[in-house]
């Protein structure tokens, strides 16, 4: 019977084409909404997937994301690094600064000081340069952190330190290497652009070394946000992180409970995150309200079969069974085509549009299960009806 | 009285009274009907329009459950079966041939045919080549593949018919069969149903308004106002009691 349940399902070919595609849009909602929460939380913690040689971020104990963060004492870098198993730390700096473009536009950046002596955690720059640029006195590398248009400087020399007062609406240019910025009076040179992982919230980014975030920022006794630590072969990232903080009195992440530690942080404080949310799940509200709708109307109207399948002897177990599998069925090859399309989609716009796009493990799952539980729960509602059904409307006249 | 007496008693029911609605909306749809049906024979049930004649055949086919009354179909009293007892009877004794066929229209008509089989739990294979054997009997073997939407009314009927008759019920309640078709259409499901009944010993309960049929039967069983008000032997035109 279930084969006929299933032809009953596929064989109206209109019905069956408008329930699939109503299931795939809801899996297509559900797993774009959560791929692109995904994107953003990624994004969220982009400093630590870009610094991929770290296995363990040290930080002040208050510290649990890479979004909020409080500096540490400059002799944290000296303690950790004295901790038996680590084979390498170095110093990061991460602070706010506003920069000014030559025609007197101001913009706020992110500056990430690296070390001096190895640049890591620089980004490679985008005309294949190497971060070496970095060792130029007053240098910083640019780049949109997920913005666009932030990173324009005046086209025309008359423009660029005007005296007479800011030149905002003039035509402008990308900044390119050699072009200059003022931090807090300081001149600073534009040594290259690079491409990293673009922020959640976007915000352009400056690195420099470490003593340039000394020499530019204003005067501040801490300076160091994160020392960057890498173990030495044989000790695990979860043993080292726990020694130091056993022995330093620091906070230390391995960089994937630093990463989670970050999304839950962004959970729990961003408003933003919250709103987005709020959002999604109106999203995922309808398609499941479409989905629940089409599965239910989909049984009702086939209520007159059913009652033949009754009056016929069918128990009702077997027409649960029968319309649990038309749901499940068609919620199996509708959350299919639902999460193909949406992989397709997303991945394109992600390549065109640098959209936050990011399909992780979890999000097809979470496609598949919300609307399979919405389906099934859809025939568990219109089941009711055939259940209830008398099997004497199978005649003529009822 | 002797055909009675010759025969064996498939329906027998005795003031059946079955009401819709409660209070002052309370509708009497039969007000003490009785009935007997012999094994092999062809009853037809006629009456006007609202006169309670598909609560009746609802009630012995164990669809509806009546008030009050006796009614023992096959030798079980309906009324003591419990409702999985109700669903295994209908499976295995009754067939079920409809005024708008009732077919799923997704299904070709041989596995339309094969439903009744597949709802008693044969496998799929088994189950089709049955209904094969059933509609080629029926000079439809040429239409196995056929949707119900490819056949003419004639053929869905047919079909139908094959349906009901596929499991070898003992008793077939039809329910306006020749309604919904063209006069030659509906003489070819009566020869049909005609048939059955005299080669099988299948009891056929036909409920019809079309008295261009009123021939085919063995017995004619007047209703009205929800009450048989007589059964007329058609071979011989004479008028008998219940």
């Amino acid at each position: 019977m279930y084969q006929i349940a299933l032809k009953m399902l596929m064989g109206d070919r209109a019905k069956y084409t408008g329930l699939l595609l109503g299931i795939a849009f809801t899996a297509f909602l559900v797993t774009f909404a959560l791929s692109y929460f995904a994107g953003f939380m990624t994004r969220g913690f982009a400093l630590i997937s870009e610094n991929s040689s770290a296995d363990v971020w040290v930080m002040d104990p208050a510290v649990n994301s890479t979004e909020m963060t409080i500096n540490m004492s400059s002799t944290a870098l000296g303690r950790v690094r004295s901790i038996k198993g680590v084979n390498y730390a170095v110093p990061m700096s991460v602070s706010d600064v506003t920069a000014r473009f030559p025609n007197g536009h101001f913009q706020t950046f992110q500056m990430i000081g690296v070390d001096d002596a190895t640049l890591a955690g620089a980004p490679g720059l985008t005309d294949g340069r190497s971060p070496d640029a970095l060792h130029t006195p007053q240098s910083v590398i640019v780049d949109p952190g997920g913005t666009s248009g932030k990173l324009q400087t005046p086209q025309a020399k008359k423009d660029q330190w005007p005296f007479e007062g800011a030149h905002l609406d003039v035509p402008t240019r990308e900044l390119v290497a050699g072009d200059e910025l003022l931090v807090n009076d300081c001149r600073i040179v534009v040594a290259g652009r690079s491409q990293t992982i673009p922020r959640f919230p976007p915000r352009p980014l400056l690195y420099t070394t470490f003593s340039n975030t000394i020499r530019l920022l204003p005067s501040e006794s801490r300076r160091l946000t994160f020392v960057l630590v890498r173990a030495q072969d044989g000790i695990s990232s979860k043993t080292l992180a726990a020694r130091i903080e056993r022995q330093t009195g620091l906070r230390a992440r391995t960089a994937a409970d630093f990463k989670e530690d970050t999304v839950r942080w962004y959970l729990v404080n961003s408003e933003d995150v919250g709103d987005m949310a709020a959002m999604l799940i109106l999203a995922m509200t309808v398609g499941f309200g479409v989905t629940g709708v089409m599965l239910y109307m989909f049984t009702y109207e086939n209520l007159k079969q059913y009652a033949v399948f009754k009056a016929m002897g069918a128990s009702p177990s077997m027409l649960l069974g029968m319309i649990f599998i038309q749901a499940g069925v068609g919620a199996l090859f509708g959350a299919g085509m639902g999460i193909g399309m949406c992989a397709i989609v997303g991945k394109s716009v992600s390549i065109m549009l640098d959209y936050p796009f990011r399909m992780m493990w979890f999000t097809p799952i979470f496609g598949i299960l919300g609307v399979l539980i919405v389906s099934l729960t859809a025939a568990a509602i219109s089941a009711r009806p055939v259940l209830k059904l008398e099997p004497g409307v199978v005649f003529s006249s009822r | 009285m002797s055909l009675d007496a010759k025969k064996k008693i498939v329906v027998h029911c005795r003031n059946i009274i079955k009401t819709y609605g409660t209070g002052a909306s309370r509708v009497f749809a039969l007000r003490g009907a009785d009935l007997d049906v012999y094994e092999g024979e062809l009853l037809m049930l006629v009456g006007p329009s609202g006169c309670g004649k598909t609560t009746f055949i609802s009630i012995l086919t164990a669809l509806l459950k009546e008030d009050s009354g006796v009614c023992e179909v096959l030798g079980k009293d309906i009324n003591a079966l419990t409702l999985e007892q109700k669903v295994l009877f209908r499976r295995e004794s009754i067939g079920f041939v409809f005024q708008l066929f009732n077919l799923l229209p997704a299904l070709t008509a041989q596995e339309n045919v094969a439903v009744p089989l597949l709802i008693q739990g044969k496998d799929r294979k088994t189950a089709l080549k049955e209904a094969k054997t059933v509609l080629d009997s029926m000079g439809l073997g040429e239409r196995i593949g056929a949707l119900p939407s490819e056949l003419s009314g004639g053929q869905q009927q047919r079909v139908a018919i094959a349906r009901a008759l596929v499991h070898h019920p003992k008793l077939i309640v039809c329910d306006e069969p020749t309604s919904s078709l063209d006069h030659e259409s509906g003489q070819m499901v009566m020869k049909l149903l005609r048939n059955i009944a005299d080669k099988e010993k299948t009891t056929l309960i036909v409920v019809t308004h079309d008295d261009r049929i009123y021939h085919f039967a063995d017995r004619m069983a007047y209703m009205e106002d929800g009450r048989i008000i007589k059964s007329e032997m058609m071979q011989t035109g004479k008028e008998t009691t219940k």
